[in-house]
């Protein structure tokens, strides 16, 4: 009897393609009579398209197709995943610095990039908006047609949405408070920098279309491009390679509809890989500015919370009004708080259209949240981790009211992360500590199958439809399967990325994948293992009522058998496989502001010991400690490099991350040499991450969603480590050396 | 990427002759590691491209040469901050040489072309300056020397004339000990752009000198013989009067997307300090 | 008229004679040319290190060399670590470790790793975080990427 799999770290599926470098992402796939794709954009943040005069590019040798807007359909099609809002190709006028006035499609990258040269656009540099004040002010320019939302009170604004929750009577508690604490919090606008970019293919397939994707929601994609092409679904074959690298950034669809328009024009395949500083253009976080006003009594509980934030959404919303309601939603924190009031807004601009970012909108507010509580400790004289554990709700109690009560012990993560970081001993002058806590809400509806097949040997085909972008899935989903059907590791395959053979999987986001499609794996095993208990009753003449079968074994009323035992006499001469699918499903609730109440909280707690170097403004890192509650951890290894990578990456918009713009809107720091990432020499010195595990997630073996709570509260934590070490105190990220020193000049004496 | 013709002469005097020909049509290829980014981004376009790593007078090296250490043009980083005699004659040299990008671009880029790029920001060149360099260029009109002060025009100019290309920078073996640092200011730990660079140089009879970049069109170097700054007793406020006379010639961009004037002028004078402190302590231990 | 030249190179062992574009990189010509696509495109600027190569004993980023630059020189890229179907310690460090996330920084910081151990065989941390700080990775698996190389290192005294 082999050991369990579950908490074992075996190695990666997939890992083996990725160390030998034989792993094929999408860039690295070569598709005969392939035709290369470049994007003609203009360098300007917005711009009237007088005229396009493509003659001198389709003049150069190779050149198949320059595309406008005027050779698609009329109208010019769009898509979004929430509003149908952007076009495939820019019409009339270009909304950001870098959307896509034309494309050529050419046999060599060569002859693509002079031609795309080539390109005249007369063009008129129109006024920009790209800040929130300039957004909401009365006068401004429309960034988006009205006749788009016609019957939207809104829309001759720049507001897309704006969204109200709230309970309580605010203005009561206001009154009754004993201290009130507010401010004002800038998150910047930052970019994924996956270190693969966007890579996009479509080819004529008979009478449909294959498009290969970096996609992180191949099915979502199939959806749009089958609508878009006036295609049925099963004509539609979506390929999607596990990316390399999302972070969000590749969740939905981007450039296929050019590219597919691109390939029924010119009967070839199109390929178009982004370059990294387009992949800036294409994708960013959605930026914010937080008001924050907080009320407490003197022994610092929470009377009320009120919350303003105005999010910077981009020119086409894709999914970030999503992330405005999702991450607002639950902005007040992981604290039971009697009354709240928060309002929310999409702000329409002229900057690179925002999307999903690890966080998903809470970060933002997280950022505001966290460093509000750090100023009431202080006021209040109350030490930051006693504020926060005195505001904790209980495991099972409810925070937001009618929605999932607190399902984890989260004063046990805290009191780690606290430990971890040596909080309340004696620390040396010139240093400081910080804490924070941040909770995001998983999922709130979803819907993965999965089919799994126990073939005649006992080796597993799992089918699930998640992308593996470096999180693990296929490893969680082999070991669950391994795990019930009995079958060695090794030998499990896990096939993804195809829409044509891989049931449906609604998306891979919110660090859902673990629990809905590994509980659709569960099933499709469980569906298995039922067909195992009818054919043992058969083979041994027993009822099935007296068998189970669960773990591998077969287990009949006077002996335990491995699974293999009933399998092969069971099939028989004929041989043959057993196949079983699962679902698993989480409806939306109508009534609820989000659609639907969390399937889980991510919630982690991450503590800071940090040095500043008062003449420079350095911040140094002596000690990061982090601790998430993620239920199990199916494979702790993969978890564990998760957990430190959102921290790190967390670091980055908190030290070093921002876009810079010109006057006119324009983004300066396109690519990799002014736009500043982590490296290996950027780590806190000491890094330590543990997670804390109950079994209480509603995923396979107690485990919950993870990956993104590490991420979540780091701003807040080195910030209040900073202003302990040294009175400044700072509200806009990131913390560069040069703001820190900005920030310590400006400091009251102390 | 434009295309363009590329030669690889195996000769000085063929490379010589070829950029007396084609003049501001061609350019020079050594490590690449920004003519390469330039050629790619468009804002250089030209005609034919030579390759100077294949010219034999040229071959990558160092050698110690009547009283100056001689480094030949197609010497990369890591074989500058690895060397021995750069390191015993020059330390602050070996120690701007180690952070000019990774691992990866130091394989690569030239000591030379970091100067003949004349970058503001060129990391090597504060100390170079400090310890005196002499840029040799071999040119249509014979071989000329050039004290490294004079070569900087502004960004991405030299006093190289048509035809001319450097042959090798020498550093005159310092007669008296001298103590040196190398410091500079950048937006994190892993290898950045300066946003200051920033050399000071002590030697035993007192002189200091000091050479600075990223404040301005060009490195600047200035030089104290009063013997104040050398002074371990000096008090600090005379210090600092001596490094606002030599720092006055900083004029940090408004435009620069790394730093604002204010953090780098009052980074200058913080890393002037540090770096003037470690130099005397570096002298004081003698090596 | 893209001007293009003759060039011999050793890759992997094996020595290739190719007709190279004269502005391509030596990226373009391993992913284009040789079909070796284990070496990856990001930043194009020689920042990210997910190109790296070794060329004649020393890490590059391969986006910022000519290819004809390559004439002559002997290449080592991805596919070169172990001989076909089996994985040299470092790679099996690097999976041992779960140092590989999504992957795509991973070929370029083996080749980094790979240098590192050959010139450095008992690197410290900080020489090992310093050493692939060229390599840009961002799933930030970091600490694991370096307890690979670690890992590795004291493997080899045994």
């Amino acid at each position: 009897m082999s050991t369990s799999r579950i908490g074992a770290s075996p190695t990666r599926v997939g890992g083996h393609g990725r160390v030998t470098g034989l792993q094929q992402y999408v860039a690295d796939i070569r598709l005969q009579d392939v035709l290369q794709v470049k994007l003609v954009t203009l360098d300007c943040a917005r711009a009237r398209i007088i005229s396009i005069d493509t003659s001198a590019a389709e003049q150069v040798p190779g050149v198949h197709l320059v595309m406008t807007a005027a050779d698609l359909p009329q109208p010019v099609p769009r898509f979004g995943p929430q509003f149908v809002d952007r076009p495939v190709l820019a019409v009339g006028e270009t909304k950001y610095h870098g959307e896509p006035v034309a494309a050529v499609a050419a046999d060599t990258k060569d002859a693509a990039e002079e031609a795309a040269r080539l390109v005249r656009v007369e063009h008129e540099e129109l006024p920009a908006i790209f800040s929130v004040a300039a957004a909401l002010d009365p006068d401004a320019v429309l960034v988006q047609d009205p006749a788009i939302r016609p019957n939207d009170p809104l829309a001759r604004t720049n507001v897309l949405r704006e969204h109200r929750f709230g309970w309580g009577d605010v203005e009561a508690a206001a009154a009754s408070a004993d201290l009130v604490v507010e401010g004002s919090y800038v998150f910047p606008m930052v970019t994924h920098f996956a270190i693969e970019p966007h890579g996009f293919m479509a080819a004529p397939d008979g009478d449909g279309i294959a498009v290969w994707s970096s996609i992180q929601h191949p099915n979502w994609l199939q959806k749009i491009l089958a609508k878009l092409l006036d295609l049925p679904l099963a004509k539609v074959r979506v390929f999607a390679p596990d990316p390399g690298g999302g972070f969000g950034g590749k969740q939905h669809t981007k450039f296929e509809p050019l590219v597919a328009f691109m390939a029924l024009e010119t009967g070839r395949p199109c390929r178009l890989i982004l370059t990294l500083e387009e992949t800036f253009q294409a994708v960013r976080r959605v930026s914010t500015e937080v008001h924050v006003r907080t009320g407490f009594r003197t022994d610092g509980t929470l009377v009320f919370r009120d919350v303003e934030a105005n999010y910077l959404i981009g020119a086409y919303a894709d999914i970030a009004d999503r992330t405005v309601s999702k991450g607002s939603y639950a902005s007040c924190g992981p604290y039971r708080i009697p009354a709240a009031r928060i309002l929310a807004r999409s702000i329409l601009s002229h900057t690179p259209p925002s999307t999903a970012f690890r966080g998903f909108g809470n970060p933002q507010p997280i950022w505001a949240v966290e460093s509000n509580m750090d100023d009431a400790a202080r006021a209040l004289g109350i030490d930051p981790l006693e504020l926060r554990l005195r505001n904790l709700p209980r495991k099972g109690e409810a925070f937001i009211p009618y929605d999932t009560p607190a399902d984890g012990d989260w004063e046990q993560t805290v009191r780690r992360a606290a430990e971890l970081i040596g909080w309340g001993t004696p620390l040396p002058p010139g240093r400081g500590r910080g804490l924070a806590v941040g909770m995001k809400s998983g999922p709130t509806t979803g819907l993965s199958y999965s089919t799994v097949r126990l073939l005649a040997d006992g080796s597993v085909v799992v089918y699930a439809g998640t992308s593996d972008m470096g999180q693990g899935a296929r490893t969680v989903f082999a070991q669950i399967a391994a795990e019930e059907l009995g079958a060695p590791h090794d030998w499990v395959t896990v096939v993804m990325g195809d829409t044509a053979v891989v049931p449906y999987d609604q998306q891979t986001s919110a660090s859902r994948s673990t629990v809905l499609m590994g509980n659709a794996v569960l099933r499709a095993c469980r569906d298995v293992q039922a067909q195992l208990r009818a054919m043992a009753a058969r083979l041994h003449g027993v009822d099935e009522s007296e068998i189970v079968v669960e773990r591998g074994v077969v287990r009949l009323p006077d002996r335990v058998l491995p699974i293999i035992d009933v399998l092969k006499p069971g099939l028989g001469r004929l041989g043959g496989e057993l196949i079983g699918n699962g679902e698993m499903r989480k409806d939306a609730e109508p009534d609820h502001p989000l659609g639907g109440s969390a399937a889980f909280f991510e919630f982690n707690c991450t503590a800071i010991e940090a040095e500043v170097d008062e003449a420079t403004g350095d911040v140094t890192l002596l000690r990061h400690a982090t601790v998430s509650d993620v239920g199990r951890a199916i494979n702790p290894l993969q978890v564990r490099a998760q957990d430190e990578g959102a921290a790190i990456q967390g670091l980055g918009h908190t030290l070093m991350e921002h876009y810079i713009f010109d006057e006119s809107g324009r983004i300066r720091n396109l690519g990799a040499i002014d736009y500043r990432i982590p490296t290996s020499m950027d780590l806190p010195l000491e890094l330590l991450s543990e997670t804390v595990e109950n079994d209480d997630g509603p995923g396979p073996y107690g485990s919950k969603g993870m990956s993104e709570g590490a991420l979540l509260c780091v701003a807040p934590a080195v910030a209040a480590a900073v202003r302990d070490a040294t009175g400044a105190v700072i509200r806009d990220l990131p913390l560069t050396p040069e703001r820190v020193w900005r920030a310590l000049q400006e400091r009251p004496t102390r | 990427m434009h295309t363009f013709a590329y030669a690889r002469p195996a000769t000085l005097a063929e490379a010589v002759a070829l950029l007396a020909d084609r003049g501001p049509d061609a350019r020079v290829l050594a490590g690449g590691t920004d003519l390469i980014i330039r050629l790619r981004d468009g804002t250089l376009a030209p005609a034919i491209v030579v390759d100077l790593k294949r010219i034999a007078e040229l071959r990558p090296g160092i050698r110690e040469e009547e009283g100056r250490l001689v480094i030949s043009a197609t010497t990369v980083m890591t074989d500058v901050a690895a060397d021995p005699l750069v390191g015993r004659h020059f330390p602050a040299l070996a120690e701007a040489a180690a952070v000019v990008g990774s691992v990866q671009i130091r394989n690569r880029a030239t000591l030379a072309g970091n100067i003949c790029n004349a970058s503001p920001a060129a990391d090597t060149a504060p100390p170079l300056l400090v310890y005196d360099a002499t840029v040799v260029a071999a040119g249509p009109g014979g071989p000329r020397r050039i004290p490294l002060d004079d070569f900087f025009v502004r960004s991405g100019v030299t006093t190289l004339a048509r035809g001319e290309l450097v042959t090798a920078i020498e550093l005159p073996i310092p007669a008296r000990r001298i103590g040196a640092a190398h410091v500079r200011r950048t937006r994190r730990r892993g290898h950045d752009l300066a946003s200051v660079t920033l050399c000071c140089g002590v030697d035993e009879a007192g002189l200091t000198r000091l050479a600075y970049g990223s404040v301005g069109p060009r490195p600047i170097l200035v030089v104290d013989d009063s013997g104040l700054l050398a002074d371990p007793a000096a008090p600090a406020a005379a210090k600092a009067a001596v490094f606002e006379r030599m720092f006055a010639a900083a004029r940090p961009s408004p435009r620069s997307m790394r730093a604002s004037p204010a953090y780098r002028l009052a980074m200058l004078r913080v890393l002037g300090r540090r770096a003037l402190a470690t130099a005397i302590e570096r002298l004081a231990a003698g090596e | 008229m893209i001007e293009t030249c003759p060039i011999e190179l050793t890759v992997n062992g094996r020595r290739r004679a190719l007709e190279v574009a004269v502005h391509h990189t030596l990226l373009d010509v391993l992913r284009d040319d040789l079909q070796l696509t284990g070496t990856k495109e990001c930043c194009l600027v020689g920042e990210c290190g997910a190109c790296t190569v070794i060329v004649d004993g020393r890490t590059v980023d391969s986006c910022l060399m000519l290819a004809v630059e390559a004439d002559g020189a002997e290449i080592t890229t991805v596919e070169g670590l172990a001989p076909e179907g089996r994985l040299s310690p470092l790679q099996q460090a690097f999976l041992d470790r779960g140092a590989a996330q999504c992957g795509f920084c991973i070929p370029g910081q083996l080749m980094s790793a790979h240098a590192l151990l050959a010139s450095n065989p008992h690197p410290t941390v900080a020489e090992v975080q310093e050493g692939l700080a060229g390599n840009l990775c961002r799933c930030a698996g970091y600490r694991q990427i370096s307890a690979a190389v670690l890992a590795t290192a004291e493997g080899a005294e045994r």
